[in-house]
Formats: C-alpha cells, structure tokens, sequence
C-alpha cells in the first residue's frame, strides 16, 4: 500500500489541477459531473483494490456484489416505505457474511491455483449472482426516488445538483477508513503482511486464511453500502455490475495494483474525461469508450516499461 | 525440546525425507549437507509448511504435525527462511513489530526485545524507517533473523543463513548467534560448515533425506568424511 | 455426420446450433492452451456478423465471401488488441476482453448510418435461401476445419510452445521462443474462426443487432462447455459442447430467464470439484480402475 515518491506525485497533482482549472472555466458543469462520478467510480474501485492488493483476487463478481447491495435497499425501500439509505448498515452487514460464506465456499478452494482457474472461478460467479438477480427481480431497471437527490445549489450563475457530492464524500471516507486499517489495526498490518508476503506473514504468526476471509468480506461489505448509494441516484438492473468491475479493475491497474491513493487520482481523471465526452452533444455515446482507452493505455505503458527494464 | 521421529516425505515421486529422526534441546544444533539433501524440507516440516507423509513432530509434548504454520510460531517457533520472506514494501521497524505483533506473549515485551534486536544489528536501527525491499543482502539477512527474535521463541531456525552474503558478513553473523543462544535454543541449517562448527554446540549431517552422521561439534570437526566433504581439507 | 439426410428441420436445426457452439468453444481452448483467457469470444463473434452482414448489403458480397470477410475483419481486430496486450500477465488480458463485447455493441450502437444503430441490420434473405440441410453442410464443414486447427495446435511446435508458455514461461523464454508471437498468433486464429461462426450464423438468420449479435451466451456457452469436457484437448470441449448444446436448446425454452445461471453453476462447480472437466475427470476414474 505504498504512495507514490512526493515528486511523482507532483507531476501528477499539478497538471491535473491546471487542467481541472482550465476545465472549470471552459465548462464548468462537465466539472461538476466528472468529480461527483470520480467520487463514485473510487467509491466501487476502492473495495476491488483491497482485495486485489491483499488477496492476489481479481475478483470479476465484485460489480455484482455491488448490484445485490443496491437490490437489498431496493427492496427494503419498498417493503417499508422507507428511505433506501437506511439499509446501508443492513446491507453491509449481510454482505459481510455472505463475504464470508463465498469466501469459505468458493475463494479460499483457488487460493494458490492458477490465475486461470481464479478468473473463471469469479467469472463464474459473476454469472451466478447476474442471474439470480434476473430470476428473483427480472431484467427490468429499478430506481428509487426521494426528494434530497435533486438538491441543488447555486453559485453565481451556475445551479447544479449537490447530492452526488455524497459519493465523493463516500470515497474520501472509504479511503480514510482503509489506510486507517491496513496501518492502524492490528488486524489491517497483518492484511499488508498477508499482502506482501503470504509465506512471510504465515511465519511470524498470522493466520492469512482468516485475514483473506475477512479481508474479502469486507471488500464486499463496502460494495454492498456503495450499491445502496448507487441505487439513490442510478437505475439498477441484474446486468449493472459488469461495466462496474470492469471500471474498477481499470482504476486498480491504472494506480497500480495495491495502491489506494492512486484510486483517487485516477477516478479524478478518467470521471472528469468521462464527464466531458457524455456532456458533448455529438459524442455522448462514446463516453463509455473512455474507460477501455484507458486501459489499453496503461497496458501498453507498462509493457513498455517491462521491456525498458 | 523439539524432537523429530521417524518422518518421510516425498515431493511428487521423489522420497525427499527417509525415517528422518532428529532433537534439539536447550542448545544449539547444526544441520549440515549439500543442496538438496532435505534441510529446508525438514525445516518447512518442522514449521508446518510442508505435510509428511509419515512420523511424528513434538515440541515441548505437543504434536506439530497438523498445525498450520501460525499456530506452530504461536508455539514458540521462528524461522528464518532461506528467502528471507520479509514484507517488502513495509518499513524495517514494521517488520520487526510484525515479528511479535502477532503473538501475544512476544507483544508485551516488543520494545525491550527490539533493543536487544538493536544490539545485535546495529545498522537496523540506522535503517529503521527505510523499506526492507531496498536494504543489502546482509541488512535484509539481520532484520529476518531480527524479526525472528521479536517473537521471542522458544527455538529458532535459520535455514542457510549465510548464503549470498560476504564473508565478514556471515562471521559477524555467526557471531551473534552465542548471544542469541541466551533466549532460544537454535536449529542452524548450514552449508558453510567451517563456520558453522563454531556457532553450534551439536550436529546432524544430512545427506539424500537421511543422517548420515551425528555428533558433538568438536567430533564432527574430526570426523574425516566431515574433513573431506565440508571443510575440503 | 450424413444424419441431415434422414432427420426433420427441427434436428437439423438443433445440430447447426450445437456445432456453432462447438467451434466457439474449440477455439477458446485452443487460446486457453497458452495460459491466456478471453472472455471475448462473442465480440468476436459479432464483428464477424457484422462485417458479413454489411459487406453483404453494402457491397452485394456473395454470402460466403462475406463469411471470410468476417473471419477477416475479428482477425484484424484480435491482431490490434492481442499486439497492445498480449504482453502482460494473464489477468490484463482477460479484463480487456471482458470489456470488448461492450464495447464493441457501443461502436455499433453509435455509428447508426453503418450499422443500423440499436434496431440492427435486416439482409434481403438468408444463405442458401434459408435450407437448413446446407447450413447445417456449411457448419460441419467449419467445425471440422476447426477441430483440423485443434489438432495441428496440438501436434506441431506450436504446441511446444504453447504448452511451455502455460507450464513455465521462464524456460519457454530461454528456450528461445518468442512466446508472445505465439500468443498472438494462436489468438488471431482463434478469432479468426469465432469471427466465422458469427458471420455464418448472421447470414444464416439475415439479421445482426447489438443485444442480439453480441449476446452474452456465445461468450458464456463455450466457457461452461470446456470445462464441463476438460480444457486443454480438442475432444474435451467436443464432448461439452455435444453434452451441454443438446441441452442448451431445452434449458432455453423450459428456463428462458434461468439457463444461464445454469452455465454459470457449472463453471464454478467444475473449477471448484473438478479442474480438469467431467470427462477428464471419468477418464482418470476409468484409468484407474483398470
């Protein structure tokens, strides 16, 4: 879980914030939109990292777990009457332990296999959830609407919506709560251990198993609060999770697996790109192009740098 | 203390460990022989990384054999591996304290053994808030053994601890483990066995998973197929 | 293989279907023998319906030049993408695959003046006038070429150099092979033939769309058919195919919002029973017992 050198960070920071600057002033609503986006694409990327970074997971269910989070509040929201948001605590805490049980059941048996039999393990799963969604709440997108999600503010001229500032909000706090674990707790240094080096850990006595387990468990509890957010402001349907881990795994290696804080730097980015291509009249369709980009970008930069060195 | 009856172990169809029986007491106990006689097999045995297929492993009356690695360092079992197996991207002192973190016996005592740690590898504590993936060869030898000591184990194992590393640095090294044998009783898996003779007080020559030869240091360094072998005279 | 002469419409029907999936799924294995994993198989699938069928309607293509022109066109395109990112381990790969089917239906979605955007593209008729006897011909024809490939991967230096490039890439490398190029290579053909299929089975119902052309299922059949057959074999995925396709057609009708979950069940059971496939697995239960 490494930051990057302060000079590196530099090179990154200060152009990103000429351009946001620039931007601002070129178009301030694609701005808006691409931070508050940033701020939800961290939010969903942060947990995949996690486990990406500790567990060695690529875990290609993770958008879907996300999706029966948004589903639980979904239903609760219905069934009580109630606002979605109060299920994000249940939702979390359902996802934890069914964390735990597909961890136990399924993850635990590919630990050490080989990278192909994980990607197919998690495909298959992914599969698995998409379908039970499709079975239980059929193909058709469901959405909540409650009165606080159009809040808007007005600064000058400009009037914009403020609610989706929450995901931002969600993200710093996310990214606080995991450093504040993997260096604070005795139980998150022992996931960094776990993560650097399994046989190391296992040695100075640390049951990685139960460190996998939990760590994996709460990757998914944090998709399961972030899929209740999700669904305050976004249609939901069995499907939604895939483009979402695909996002998500684009971040991971974007930032460089394991590191969080880049996270947040590359949804910065690739959000405020987004924003602008969707709020572009002629071109919105191919806003979902940008994530692909870049990851062909990143891939091509490392292979580059793999034969440099 | 630790005693080793009768196991065998195969890696695929090759028999790695044959009827091996070894113990170690409150001493120091050497185990010597060429690559791939068995000493890291029987180390990864001991210290529950690797499953025989037959035998038997005691420590202080309770079977090993079973137990997953943590709970054998729960124990009071440290190793020093040949790879050394550090958290790289974590800070020296971090891999010290991962060391007794993990063990609550070794927690409450973490900052005076850390200062016993300190005195015998000075150069840690100048390279404390440094990356362990960017220390020498030898630094990150002292800070495995380092973070073996955290633990404060009942026996320690080193498993090749002078390989790749400079001469001076193996014989300061070898020097420390008289003051390490004050806390813990030590199994040293060696190839240098001219150095080792002078670290330990007991050993075992391992030779194609079986003992080949037992004996005190002193006899050993007599022995003529020891003389031949080993110390190449 | 003579059976369509005897058999009724609805079979022979069902048979061109199974032997669609049975080159989808042949193909992915061959890919799989080089330790790479593509969940990309219908996007190359529908570039190559989609390059049949407009080649066919724009530039009045035979119907069975406008399959090689699919074959092509998913070729090429594996090409760029197999050059940009062959070269990373394993996982970069499969992520920028799983992506690809997306991707590919939002170029299609958004280039409405081409494609026919969201509605699709409707051809004046089918190949061969719709006979199924003759489809069903063309299939097999494919399917067999196919398992031909299958079998020179795996009995020429390219299964040298696949096989080490899945079991130790360090001694492929100082062997002197140019595992990359292999890759790359196998995953051309690889697509290449998905390319076909899709382009035969556009002609074959005169009808491309993005929901319907890059369906999932030519992503996920094939999957589920290998491994329930065994990776790493040409008769392997023939059997899943064979077993799972004869299925497939009933599950579809009896489960129609269900028959996925099942595809999805089976590859999670066998990565996690039986690595090695259900038939691989019967066939190391029949070698022992004799």
């Amino acid at each position: 879980m490494s930051a990057l050198p302060r000079s590196r960070r530099y090179q990154i920071a200060v152009p990103l914030a000429l351009f946001i600057v620039v931007l601002a002033w070129w178009h301030p609503y694609a701005v808006i939109e691409g931070v508050q986006r940033a701020g939800l694409y961290a939010a969903i990327a942060l947990p995949m990292a996690l486990i990406l970074g500790i567990v060695g997971i690529v875990n290609l269910a993770h958008g879907d777990f996300l999706m029966l989070g948004a589903y639980l509040a979904y239903w609760f929201a219905v069934h009580t009457q109630g606002d979605p948001l109060v299920a994000i605590l249940p939702a979390a805490l359902g996802l934890f332990l069914l964390g735990a049980v597909v961890y136990r059941a399924t993850i635990k048996h590919v630990i050490g296999s080989s990278e192909l039999s994980q990607l197919l393990l998690t495909f298959g799963l992914a599969i698995v959830l998409q379908q039970t969604a499709t079975l239980l709440w059929t193909s058709q997108p469901v959405s909540i609407n409650t009165e606080y999600t159009s809040t808007s503010a007005t600064i000058g001229s400009l009037t914009f919506g403020t609610y989706g500032f929450v995901y931002v909000a969600a993200a710093v706090i996310e990214f606080a709560g995991l450093t504040f674990f993997l260096q604070r707790t005795r139980l998150g240094q022992a996931a960094s251990a776990s993560g650097q080096n399994p046989v190391g850990a296992r040695i100075v006595g640390i049951n990685v198993d139960r460190v996998y387990l939990i760590v994996f468990s709460i990757s998914l509890a944090l998709a399961g609060a972030v899929g209740v957010l999700f669904l305050t402001r976004h249609a939901v349907f069995p499907l939604v999770g895939g483009g979402l881990t695909f996002k998500s795994f684009c971040l991971a290696a974007m930032a460089g697996l394991g590191n969080l804080r880049g996270i947040l730097w590359c949804s910065l980015i690739l959000g405020l790109a987004e924003s602008l291509v969707s709020t572009s009249k002629e071109y919105a369709g191919w806003a979902d192009l940008i994530f692909f980009v870049a990851i062909v970008a990143v891939i091509l930069v490392q292979s580059h740098r793999r034969q440099v060195t | 203390m630790l005693a080793v009856r009768g196991i065998d172990n195969y890696y695929g169809k090759l028999h790695v460990l044959r009827a091996l029986t070894i113990e170690v007491g409150r001493e120091s106990v050497g185990l010597f022989g060429p690559n791939g006689a068995g000493k890291t097999t029987l180390i990864n045995a001991i210290m529950g990384l690797a499953r025989p297929a037959r035998g038997e492993i005691v420590f202080e009356g309770r079977s090993l054999l079973g137990l997953a690695p943590h709970q054998i360092a729960h124990l009071g079992i440290a190793l020093v591996p040949q790879e050394r197996e550090l958290f790289p991207l974590m800070a020296v002192k971090g891999n010290l304290e991962s060391g007794a973190a993990h063990i609550p016996a070794a927690r409450e005592k973490m900052k005076s053994t850390m200062e016993f740690v300190f005195e015998l590898f000075p150069i840690l504590k100048q390279r404390l808030g440094q990356p362990a993936g960017t220390l020498s060869g030898g630094e990150q030898r002292m800070l495995a053994i380092g973070r073996a000591l955290m633990a404060n184990p009942k026996l320690i194992i080193l498993d090749e601890p002078s390989l790749g590393l400079q001469p001076s640095v193996v014989t300061h090294l070898f020097g420390t483990l008289k003051e390490i044998k004050q806390k813990a009783s030590i199994l040293l898996a060696e190839q240098n066995v001219r150095q080792s003779l002078k670290a330990i007080d007991r050993g075992y020559v391992l030779e194609n998973g079986e003992i080949a030869l037992e004996g005190d240091a002193a006899s050993l360094a007599g022995n003529e197929h020891v003389k031949r072998s080993y110390l190449g005279l | 293989m003579a059976f369509p002469l005897y058999a009724g419409v609805y079979l022979q029907h069902t048979a061109t279907i199974i032997l669609t999936y049975l080159c989808l799924a042949l193909s992915w294995d061959m890919l799989v023998r080089t330790g790479q994993i593509s969940f990309g198989v219908a996007g190359f699938f529908g570039i190559g319906a989609y390059s049949a069928a407009l080649t066919a309607l724009n530039l009045k293509l035979d119907p069975l030049l406008s399959i090689a022109v699919g074959g092509l066109a998913a070729m090429a395109a594996a090409l760029v993408l197999g050059l940009t990112t062959l070269q990373l381990r394993g996982m970069y790969f499969a992520i920028t695959t799983l992506a690809l089917t997306e991707i590919f239906r939002v170029i299609v979605r958004n280039l409405p003046g081409l494609t026919g955007g969201p509605e699709g593209t409707v051809l004046p008729s089918a190949i061969f006038d719709g006979d199924p006897t003759k489809t069903y011909w063309l299939l097999l024809a494919i399917a067999l070429v196919t398992i031909a490939i299958s079998e020179a991967f795996q009995r020429t230096r390219v299964y040298f150099a696949i096989t080490s490039i899945r079991h130790d890439e360090m001694v492929a490398r100082s062997s002197g092979l140019d595992i990359f190029k292999y890759a790359v290579f196998v995953f051309a053909v690889t697509s290449a033939i998905q390319g076909i299929v899709g382009a035969s089975f556009a002609q074959q119902y005169a009808f491309v769309s993005p929901e319907g052309t890059f369906d999932i299922d030519f992503t996920l059949l094939p999957i589920a058919m290998c491994l329930l057959g065994g990776m790493h074999s040409t008769l392997g995925p023939i059997i899943g195919a064979l077993v799972l396709g004869s299925v497939a057609e009933y599950l579809k009708l009896q489960l129609p919002y269900g028959h996925l979950l099942v595809y999805g069940a089976v590859i999670t059971l066998v990565i996690l029973l039986m690595p090695q496939g259900v038939a691989g697995k019967m066939k190391e239960q029949f070698v022992r017992e004799q």
